[in-house]
């Protein structure tokens, strides 16, 4: 049907060669696709896929294509990243793809707390790290669930494979790790900073790192977080089941998470989100790039306008095709969102409930979803309208809806006050960091997770930094400097 | 007897196995240059940069090239070991059951684990090896503090050998179990005339007859000295157990999701090959030398 | 079978069935769990709160899995593919093993062929080559990709030589004196022996191909071409997708649908469960039992 669609307003034939998949299967598909030079004549591929293709000269410079065809509205998003978006697909001064944006807000890491047990414990809701460690005591000390039983955890953590925090090649959407933590530190694990003295340096090398990690291993010790953090397979059952309280990730890792469930199970699960600030009061996340997926077409094929115009398509129209279709469906689909798209929503949404704006009145371009979201947000949301506790909303009106309401209203919510911005000298991988970067990473991963597991001594941190910088952390640093002077 | 004008009709039948095994197997085996070249798929494989052996100075360059080759070892070797003698043990047992309906029955169902995936079990033996799983709770039943298994380096490598064993061993009993039905069965009326035990009829009459098959399975399986599981130990692994758990396999995946490294894959997968084949050309060798027989 | 009736054997016997239903049961309960799981909701198997027993029962991931005509176009697909290889193992590995079992003499290069199958099932190019010789031989998104690609299967050749060299050397002289010639010898002497080996690598053949879900992806195109365990391995439930990037997508589904991946499972299981104790009828004593006239 979307096939017909296309072919009505843009005379475009398209085969669809594969279907869009997810997993290391589909990905390993991919990269047999990319080696034996068996490609389709246009297909979505990621960052490192985009890097290898680009150095064996299999793609097609869009350049001009772009220039020429790409809609208003498009063009209009890919500029609102001040330059990100561009940076990321261009080699050799030629754009070799198009890159999608995300909304900003899928860059910072937030705290969720259960509220309902703040509550029941006569607790305020914790905003700095001191305040944290006595909530979280409390969480796991006296029984917030009421059952009974000695069974709460306090901080969540990740799951088997999860990440304890994001880095600069995935910096956003990282749920059930510790980036407010760090990031309370000032620390920032994972990405190149500018360091004191003018030079790059690796944020995981950093004092500030030490001191988090000290911090964690004391939480740890303490059993305020969850023991089986890393090797347990599903972070979310926790948050599910009702025995965690509180847990690090996206405004989206509410409703879009474990939440539906969780309230599934135990309807007045309050769960709230709030930052997490320093010791001056400040939120301080690290900010990553808003671009990850790329649309690339290979070297030769004779009609690459044809994908920029599908983009163009979907982006206008997509709003209106049926929902209940999957995206899986939409050839070479890539996440277009205006940079501040859920901040636009947000004060939308928080109009119309207040009366002062009309669904009618919304159906911004670029903007997809902003009417829709609209026309639910009564459906879901109960009076008083300024009140965001489960009470206050209808899941069951609308599922769908009320995920994305509620992480809109909830997890939006937090972003909209000033904070400040640290952002990775680069997103991408330099030409010493392909031969040596998984090393390093293995070996920072062991220790930190050790550290905080109590397998190892807190100073085993500092071997680390200087076995960091000999096993080719600072020629790693020196490029990095290279890439930065420019 | 023996017929030599019938080799021609032997070759007749070998043949369309053979063109098969050409085209699907020999062709592709050129590829294996890939392991000495830096790979670009735009050149392709035959106008890549050959690099003679930079992909294999590159593995052994890494600082924890042994540990992870050690690693590697031991739990393929345990492997080995466990799947060659749990599943004998196992399928003489079943042999000594007389109701033959259960024994049909169970025969089934201890095949049945192989068909799970690794990410469901993995999923499993993390519940039950959890902090308040049914291990540990029987744990605190003798007063031991609860032990967080797939935490453990040291006891990593038991967990993942004992899980597979316990999921493939129904896939060895089947073959040792065909082996059994070749027994003559006047054997073992002969040996319970001349009054032998139960036990020792299984010792002189049964381990004897399925001999071949246990010495093929060994050598067979000495194939994969160097295949420790990825799927199994993707799974189940964390960084706290790198140090016994962390394969070639799962360094290579790692390495590769970062960069996609196929010159490093293909030189590894190499390796892998050869020492297999000189494991498994060796043990020929010592039989033929020493037992005067030819394994295949 | 010999029997015993010492106290001793008795005892040994009760102590057997002990033994080996306890290590059935150890087999069964996880998949028992499996199956509790694919029956519950999701909100309850993703919470943990799913036993022994189903919570929530509901068909929903059978229905999710099953409901859609690909389900059914890729059940064929399976099956055509089952059939075709497993009928051609069959028929390859028999007319590979039988002359192989031969020794030197009556074979020349039978040495040299034997090492040939060895080497080439420890030795592969990899991924890319293979899906290069593939490609040129013009089978992408043919069923006989899906049944020639892995090749000869070697490993059960091997199994099916080794059995036929231990058969007693008396039959084969006995149907040379008959006037057997090579195909008849095999056709109808040593094949009706190997029953139970053959059951073996035919049961092998049966699940590789039922369950195999790479080559399927790999090799075939769209979803109307794949074979089962390709499509449903490729099934995850994406909720409320759109806003969402790949790669939160992923996250998410990758493990939130417990009771889609455990009905996923039972799907692989049903061959083995159909077919198995059909087959085990061969693994009988004593076949070779009455052949042989001493």
């Amino acid at each position: 049907m979307y096939t017909r669609y296309v072919k009505d307003n843009l005379n475009i034939d398209t085969k669809i060669i594969w279907q869009a998949g997810v997993g290391k299967d589909y990905q390993q598909k991919v990269n047999l696709a990319i080696a034996s030079n068996d490609l389709p004549d246009a297909l979505v591929v990621t960052d490192t896929q985009l890097r290898q293709m680009v150095k064996s000269n299999q793609l097609a410079d869009l350049s001009e294509v772009y220039e020429q065809y790409a809609s208003p509205v498009l063009k209009k998003i890919i500029d609102s990243t001040d330059g990100l978006a561009m940076k990321s697909v261009t080699f050799d001064g030629k754009m070799y793809a198009l890159p999608n944006v995300t909304a900003e807000s899928d860059m910072q890491h937030i705290m969720w707390i259960r509220k309902d047990w703040l509550d029941k414990l006569g607790l305020k809701v914790p905003r700095n790290i001191d305040e944290l460690e006595k909530v979280a005591k409390a969480f796991v000390e006296q029984d917030p669930d009421g059952n009974g039983k000695n069974d709460t955890i306090g901080i969540s953590g990740p799951q088997s494979g999860g990440l304890l925090n994001a880095d600069f090649i995935n910096p956003n959407n990282n749920n059930y790790g510790f980036d407010p933590i760090f990031g309370a530190y000032h620390a920032y694990p994972g990405f190149w900073l500018k360091g004191a003295d003018g030079n790059p340096t690796y944020g995981s090398i950093e004092p500030e790192t030490k001191e988090a990690l000290a911090k964690l291993r004391d939480l740890y010790a303490k059993g305020l977080i969850d023991p089986e953090m890393s090797i347990r397979k599903d972070a979310q059952e926790l948050i599910k089941n009702g025995t965690s309280g509180i847990y690090f990730g996206l405004w989206w890792a509410g409703g879009y998470g474990p939440l539906a469930d969780a309230i599934k199970n135990n309807p007045k699960a309050n769960w709230q989100a709030y930052t997490l600030l320093d010791k001056n009061g400040e939120f301080t996340p690290h900010m990553g790039t808003p671009s990850n997926q790329y649309l690339v077409v290979r070297k030769g094929y004779k009609h690459p306008e044809a994908a920029i115009k599908m983009e163009n398509l979907l982006l206008r129209d997509e709003s209106k095709f049926d929902v209940s279709v999957g995206i899986g469906n939409y050839p070479l689909r890539i996440v277009f969102a205006p940079m501040d798209e859920m901040y636009v929503t947000y004060n939308a949404m928080k109009e119309v409930l207040a009366g002062t704006k009309k669904p009618e009145e919304l159906d911004l371009p670029g903007y997809k979803l902003l009417k829709a979201d609209a026309e639910n947000i009564k459906k879901v949301k109960l009076e008083p309208y300024d009140k965001m506790d489960i009470q206050y909303w209808d899941p069951n009106a609308d599922l769908g809806a009320w995920k994305r309401l509620y992480s809109t209203l909830v997890g939006i919510a937090p972003l909209m006050e000033p904070y400040k911005k640290t952002y990775s000298l680069t997103y991408s991988q330099t030409k010493t960091m392909e031969s040596k970067l998984a090393t390093l990473d293995k070996m920072e991963k062991e220790t930190f997770l050790k550290i905080i597991m109590g397998a190892a001594p807190l100073d085993t941190f500092d071997q680390f930094v200087k076995d960091w910088r000999k096993q080719g952390g600072d020629d790693i640093l020196k490029e990095v400097a290279e890439i930065t002077q420019q | 007897m023996i017929n030599k004008g019938f080799a021609k009709h032997y070759y007749l039948m070998l043949l369309p196995g053979m063109i098969w095994l050409t085209l699907f197997s020999i062709v592709p085996m050129f590829g294996i240059v890939m392991a000495f070249q830096d790979y670009n798929p735009g050149l392709g494989i035959l106008h890549s940069e050959w690099v003679g052996l930079e992909n294999f100075k590159y593995m052994f360059s890494l600082n924890d090239s042994v540990t992870i080759l050690v690693n590697t070892l031991v739990i393929a070797v345990l492997k080995i070991v466990g799947n060659l003698i749990i599943p004998l043990v196992f399928a003489l047992l079943l042999n000594e059951l007389r109701l033959r309906y259960l024994k049909r029955w169970i025969q089934t169902i201890v095949y049945l684990p192989h068909f799970l995936s690794w990410v469901i079990l993995s999923g499993i033996l993390l519940d039950i090896f959890g902090y308040t799983g049914p291990v540990n709770q029987i744990l605190s039943v003798f007063h031991i503090k609860p032990v967080l298994f797939f935490g453990r380096a040291d006891l990593f490598p038991a967990l993942i050998v004992g899980s597979d064993v316990w999921k493939e061993f129904g896939f060895n009993t089947i073959i040792y179990l065909a082996a059994l039905t070749g027994i003559n069965p006047a054997l073992y009326e002969a040996a319970a005339i001349d009054g032998a035990t139960r036990f020792k009829r299984m010792l002189h009459v049964t381990l004897p007859g399925i001999v071949s098959a246990i010495v093929l399975l060994s050598v067979l399986s000495l194939g994969n000295v160097l295949n420790a599981g990825f799927e199994q130990i993707f799974n189940l692994y964390n960084p706290l157990v790198y140090s016994s758990g962390d394969i070639i396999d799962t360094w290579v995946y790692r390495t590769g999701l970062v960069n996609l490294q196929f010159s490093l894959a293909t030189a590894m997968g190499l390796l892998k090959s050869v020492v297999s084949f000189l494991m498994i050309t060796i043990s020929y060798y010592l039989a033929y030398r020493f037992a005067n027989y030819r394994i295949f | 079978m010999v029997k015993d009736n010492t106290a001793g054997s008795r005892l040994f016997d009760i102590a057997l069935i002990v033994i080996l239903v306890g290590i059935a049961i150890l087999c069964i309960l996880p998949i028992w769990y499996t199956l509790a799981v694919s029956l519950s909701n999701n909100a309850a198997a993703s919470s943990g709160r799913v036993g022994l027993w189903p919570v929530g029962f509901n068909l929903g991931s059978y229905q999710e899995l099953m409901g859609d005509r690909k389900f059914f176009n890729s059940f064929w697909i399976s099956v055509q593919r089952v059939i075709l290889g497993s009928g051609l193992n069959f028929v390859v590995i028999l007319l590979m093993a039988y002359p192989l079992s031969k020794n030197a003499k009556e074979l020349p290069y039978r040495n040299v062929l034997m090492w040939i199958l060895v080497f080439t099932m420890l030795f592969n190019g990899g991924l890319i080559p293979w899906y290069m010789t593939v490609k040129s031989l013009g089978l992408i998104n043919n069923i006989w990709a899906l049944v020639l690609g892995n090749s000869v299967p070697v490993f059960s050749v091997i199994l099916v030589i080794n059995f036929f060299r231990n058969l007693p050397k008396e039959l084969e002289e006995a149907a040379l004196v008959d006037g057997a010639g090579p195909w008849r010898m095999m056709i109808q002497i040593f094949v009706p022996l190997a029953g139970p080996v053959i059951a073996t690598v035919t049961l092998f053949s049966i699940v590789y191909h039922w369950n195999e879900f790479f080559n399927g992806l790999v090799l075939m195109s769209a979803a109307d071409h794949y074979p089962l365990q390709t499509y449903i391995q490729q099934m995850v439930v994406v909720i409320d997708a759109n806003t969402m990037t790949a790669e939160q997508i992923q996250r998410m589904s990758e493990l939130s649908n417990r009771t889609l991946n455990a009905a996923k499972i039972f799907i692989a299981m049903i061959p083995v469960l159909v077919i198995y104790p059909f087959l085990q009828r061969f693994f009988i004593t004593g076949i070779t039992l009455g052949s042989v006239k001493e």
